[in-house]
């Protein structure tokens, strides 16, 4: 079973459907026991990073999810603000702390002759292929205006080209986060998630 | 590098998918349900869908409607119509849409569209620039009689911190002969946030003129799609050509 993590963040509807479409079998839920018993936790969402903490910690999902994720070491997929969340540090709209699972910060992204947000398809330079297998396109969808400047580029599993190059996937042990929406990314990426997942069917 | 996005828009009344001309005369051109499903297969890049008589209705935008749409898109998906409070939008996203775009409320309450922003991020706000030519000036077409610049609504708008401009030419809208460039060229030098060009497009010509001749990185159509043979796959082949990023 994959828990969808609902913490009032937007969109855990997409990616059930896509879930759906995988014939993976997914529920969406805050409820501790739930999470605690899946194989997987997908962290989705859309928003700021202040807010998405703070509905995190009034759950107390937050001490849970560092629980399962750090110390059981529990496969954990973060989506687009789900990835940002699990960085050291946020600064929308202010700095403030988040999960810090991994090191680095999530910054504004400033530039004075690109459009921000970063809005559309754009195509991706893979570093670590584990879950990239059988990809026939590498343009997947992004919709951000904060990007994670991760400090260890060991923990790195793709980047992308928007004025400088910015983080556009992480994977570190039983991390895998992107910073793009695979669940809104067509044929691309519907197969990374069944890459990813290939081992969740129960 | 970002692809140039193609995105068919399906505009709806409260009973089917209808397209105008010039923002009237709507001609009734199918099932919206249908329609998503056959632009999905297709890959398109995004899709928008309009309710565009909910705020003069004042009524809600039909959400099962919504969500059936929804259902079959594994694409990107903005919504708008009647959209006036934040619970309109918590109930789009609940359903999947990745994006709100907003028009009426945009007119009336700046104070609104800034409490949309720090809720759910500039990335999901996008607001609907309907332009209207006024001799070498454009105005914002409304029915609440309105006076309001072109300028003045878009500084207005970027004070707000929107993630988006749906800009659409009233006066191009349908007539299938051509883009206003010189529309989107104005709002693009007042703003560094994505647009998205819309109303005119009617023929591979069009797009390539609207790309080779401004800075937008989107376009909306609907009639090309309804009324020609002419898929967003041929339109994004003829940008190829033309060394243009798209995704194919």
């Amino acid at each position: 079973m994959i828990a969808i993590v609902d913490y009032g963040m937007g969109n855990v509807a997409s990616v059930q459907k896509a879930l759906n479409f995988l014939n993976l079998k997914s529920i969406i839920t805050n409820d501790h026991k739930l999470i605690a018993e899946s194989n997987y936790i997908v962290l989705p969402g859309v928003g700021s990073f202040k807010q998405g903490m703070i509905n995190l910690k009034e759950h107390k999902l937050d001490e849970l999810l560092t629980k399962l994720v750090i110390h059981e070491k529990k496969n954990f997929l973060g989506i687009c603000l789900g990835m940002q969340l699990i960085a050291e540090f946020g600064n929308e709209p202010e700095k403030c702390e988040g999960l810090g699972w991994i090191k680095g910060e999530v910054k504004k992204m400033e530039s004075h002759h690109l459009r921000i947000p970063h809005m559309g398809w754009n195509d991706i330079d893979i570093k670590n292929e584990t879950y990239f297998n059988g990809i026939l396109s590498k343009d997947f969808y992004f919709i951000h205006s904060f990007h994670f400047d991760v400090t260890n580029i060991n923990d790195v599993s793709s980047f992308v080209r928007y004025g400088d190059k910015l983080v556009s996937s992480i994977q570190h042990e039983n991390i895998f986060a992107t910073q793009f929406h695979p669940e809104k990314s067509q044929d691309s990426g519907l197969q990374l998630l069944r890459n990813y997942f290939s081992n969740a069917k129960d | 590098m970002l692809k140039i996005r193609i995105i068919p828009i399906l505009t709806f009344n409260g009973l089917g998918l209808v397209k105008t001309k010039q923002f009237s005369n709507p001609r009734m051109v199918g099932n919206a349900v249908q329609a998503a499903r056959v632009y999905n297969s297709r890959g398109v890049d995004e899709l928008i869908f309009l309710d565009i008589s909910a705020s003069q209705q004042n009524r809600k935008i039909n959400l099962k409607l919504v969500a059936d749409v929804i259902k079959e898109c594994y694409m990107p998906v903005g919504i708008g119509g009647g959209i006036s409070c934040i619970d309109d939008i918590n109930n789009l996203l609940k359903i999947g849409a990745d994006k709100v775009i907003i028009k009426t409320k945009a007119l009336t309450d700046k104070t609104f569209i800034k409490e949309c922003v720090s809720f759910f991020g500039s990335q999901c706000i996008s607001i609907s620039v309907d332009a209207i030519k006024n001799g070498d000036n454009y105005s914002i077409y409304n029915k609440l009689n309105l006076e309001i610049t072109l300028e003045e609504f878009i500084n207005d708008m970027n004070e707000c911190n929107v993630g988006e401009f749906v800009v659409t030419s009233v006066d191009c809208d349908g007539m299938m002969d051509g883009f206003d460039v010189n529309l989107i060229n104005r709002v693009a030098s007042k703003t560094n946030i994505p647009i998205i060009a819309v109303g005119g497009g009617g023929n591979m010509t069009h797009f390539n003129d609207l790309f080779l001749n401004s800075t937008t990185e989107a376009v909306g159509s609907a009639s090309i799609f309804h009324f020609t043979q002419y898929t967003p796959l041929d339109i994004k082949m003829e940008l190829q050509k033309l060394n243009k990023p798209v995704r194919l």
